[in-house]
């Protein structure tokens, strides 16, 4: 009997060792992320720019001395189903840190597993203010994407300066478009107060046709318009915009946020693309007043994911998993409160220049780039030109 | 009271998109008319035939007048992967009953979005207009493009096509005769077994011609098989499955409502076509011009 119960607490105790000396060898980072269906145009080539940077920093022999694991999982784009993987990182494969999510609809909803689990959790992608509203805001969610505030006035910004009064919205009807769609608008109407907005379309996140929305706009007669439609949504609404003459109506007084000026959404389309409209982008291959540290990472994303003209996505995934590297480094600890107090107000120099988290709201200042899209004669697609990195900070709350 | 420049407009806009619609639905009520067989598994044969055309196009030359080959070759490839399933498989199941034929479908679905998944990935794939119809004309003061004019005609004229092999051929005559007595056709020395296959070879032809006619309208993404097939079954709901001017007007009345509901709700529209079919379900369940089954 004795025997068997001091056989029993030496096995226990050989694996609960051997466990110890697992997680004391690598840091796990779970990465939920959508790697099937629509939404795996833009999680493909984001979990890309994480597992480069994850290759890069193991290279140097890790952080804190220990090597870093990603372990990435589909989300399907299903905000339960990001609940499920993200319980599962958690539960069965012992991640550490959660760096993922791609919707407003999964951010969300990963955020209170991770208050739950006491668990960090960096969204790089997601962009809905209520992610880190006050009321939804815990120690252990942080953004390192752009937001909805930042994007919508950006664009106000933009639009502001263009010679119009009379401005249209449309805008896939879920949490991001409306969310950003009322970003632009506020702030638009504070900084210009002699604008109208004489429209609004609101088709379905998915819409396959959007003629009569096309149509239903055109005959209000903006000036201008404002569109949140990203991806593919975005591909096929200016498909059927183009011909209809919707652009050209507009004088190509259009501005696409959403990542409308992304390289995958010009490559796609080619010379299909409304050549002429404002755009915004996570990134580009070619910024000529860029930081040698930008022109030195697309070069090894080039080498790494053996494009010539690179994704744009990959960057939101490098930065996201920069952040938490770097925190555990100041940190000097994988627990979840020291990490947790390290990150707020951390600054990193990203391959996109400085970017800090800021402490007030567990939000990175985390701009994008914006410009006017021109056919250039080197390339097959579309790019932006005048390209500039605005910096949200000053309209930031 | 809007524009009737801007109406007209709305109208073709919604006109263009049930005839779109009834390309492809109308393969499906085939099938079922003469099979009973609902195919789960069409909107995945829309999608192949996407792929394939995108496929065929960026072989021979993107933006030109080979644009048509490959609508027809890729239409044509759809048809015969459609005639090996039905050949292959799904004929062992037509003494089954209804469910095991609809969870065989299913699987077809995923089976088939997994294999474009890994022929063609999971990126946005675009194909441009042909050069032929790349314009737009002008009439009553809306901007109609060519492509555009180009399908609200193919629409009737596939309606009117299907109605002649139907109903004027010896081909169409038998597969009548099948729907009515099948075992009674066979005994009388017809094939029906072939006849089945050539109808689901048809069926599949005109999803996939939809599905490569579709991509200079819209981008080729994996998940556009199950976004059609809703729409599908709304179509040949509202109009009666198995029906083929039923599925016409289904898709005519699918298209205007959703048009005009932006309009009137334009937050609900799609809720407008939902609804419509709810009260068509209630009402008279085997749909406008429908037979009830037997």
């Amino acid at each position: 009997m004795h025997r068997r119960l001091l056989l029993m607490a030496a096995s226990s105790i050989a694996v609960a060792l051997s466990s110890g000396a697992l997680a004391q060898g690598t840091i796990k980072v779970g990465f939920p992320m959508i790697l099937s269906g629509p939404g795996a145009l833009f999680g493909e080539p984001a979990l890309k720019g994480a597992q480069m940077y994850v290759e890069e920093i193991n290279a140097k022999g890790g952080v804190l001395g220990r090597k870093i694991q990603l372990i990435p999982r589909d989300t399907k784009g299903n905000a339960d189903e990001a609940v499920r993987v993200a319980r599962d990182l958690i539960l069965r494969d012992d991640v550490q840190f959660i760096v993922g999510t791609l919707t407003s609809a999964e951010g969300p909803a990963v955020s209170t597993i991770a208050r739950e689990n006491k668990v960090v959790f960096i969204a790089p992608i997601p962009k809905t203010d209520q992610l880190t509203a006050p009321a939804n805001l815990h120690p252990y969610v942080f953004r390192s994407a752009s937001n909805t505030t930042i994007e919508g006035r950006t664009a106000a910004e933009i639009v502001a300066k263009w010679p119009v009064t009379r401005i249209a919205t449309i805008a896939p009807d879920y949490a991001y478009g409306q969310d950003v769609t009322k970003a632009f608008v506020e702030h638009l109407k504070k900084i210009k107060p002699g604008v109208e907005i004489v429209d609004q379309q609101w088709p379905k996140l998915g819409e396959a046709d959007y003629t009569p929305f096309i149509n239903a706009q055109l005959g209000k007669k903006p000036e201008a318009v404002y569109s949140s439609l990203w991806g593919g949504h975005f591909v096929t609404f200016a498909k059927q915009a183009k011909p209809l003459g919707y652009f050209q109506a507009l004088n190509n007084n259009f501005i696409g946020v959403g990542e409308a000026g992304s390289i995958e959404s010009t490559r796609s389309m080619g010379a299909d693309y409304p050549v002429g409209i404002w755009a915004n982008t996570y990134d580009i291959f070619d910024w000529p007043d860029g930081p040698p540290a930008h022109k030195d990472y697309i070069a090894r994303l080039k080498k790494f994911t053996k494009e010539e003209t690179p994704s744009s996505w990959p960057v939101t995934g490098y930065i996201g998993m920069q952040f938490l590297v770097e925190a555990i480094a100041k940190a000097g600890s994988v627990e979840s409160d020291k990490v947790s107090a390290a990150l707020k107000g951390l600054a990193i120099d990203s391959p996109i220049g400085k970017l800090t988290m800021r402490a007030k709201d567990q939000q990175a200042n985390h701009g994008q780039f914006w410009g006017r899209t021109r056919m250039d004669p080197k390339y097959p697609f579309a790019v932006l030109e005048n390209v500039t990195r605005i910096d949200p900070a000053p309209f930031m709350d | 009271m809007p524009e009737p420049a801007f109406l007209f407009g709305q109208f073709l806009g919604g006109l263009t998109a049930g005839m779109f619609l009834f390309t492809i639905a109308a393969g499906l009520s085939l099938i079922f008319g003469v099979l009973r067989v609902l195919n789960f598994a069409h909107g995945s044969f829309y999608m192949f035939g996407a792929y394939l055309g995108w496929q065929v196009m960026s072989w021979v030359g993107p933006g030109t007048e080979y644009f048509w080959l490959a609508a027809l070759a890729a239409a044509a490839c759809v048809a015969l992967l459609g005639i090996a399933i039905e050949h292959c498989l799904l004929r062992h199941l037509y003494r089954r009953e209804e469910l095991y034929q609809l969870l065989f479908t299913y699987a077809l679905v995923l089976i088939l979005a997994d294999c474009a998944k890994i022929i063609w990935g999971t990126g946005q794939l675009s194909v441009s207009r042909p050069p032929s119809l790349s314009g737009a004309v002008q009439i009553f003061g809306t901007t109609v493009p060519h492509y555009n004019l180009f399908i609200m005609l193919l629409g009737p004229a596939i309606a009117l096509g299907l109605w002649l092999l139907m109903h004027r051929s010896r081909v169409g005559r038998l597969v009548r005769a099948a729907v009515m007595d099948r075992e009674m056709l066979g005994a009388l020395g017809a094939n029906v077994g072939s006849l089945y296959t050539i109808m689901f070879g048809i069926g599949a032809f005109l999803a996939g011609l939809g599905g490569a006619l579709v991509t200079p309208v819209k981008s080729i993404v994996p998940g556009m098989d199950v976004e059609v097939i809703v729409e599908v079954f709304i179509v040949v709901v509202i109009g009666g499955l198995g029906s083929l001017w039923g599925t016409f007007l289904g898709a005519l009345v699918f298209g205007q409502v959703l048009a005009f509901g932006i309009l009137i709700m334009p937050r609900f529209s799609i809720f407008a076509v939902f609804a419509l079919m709810a009260i068509i379900l209630i009402v008279r369940p085997w749909g406008l011009l429908g037979k009830p089954l037997r």
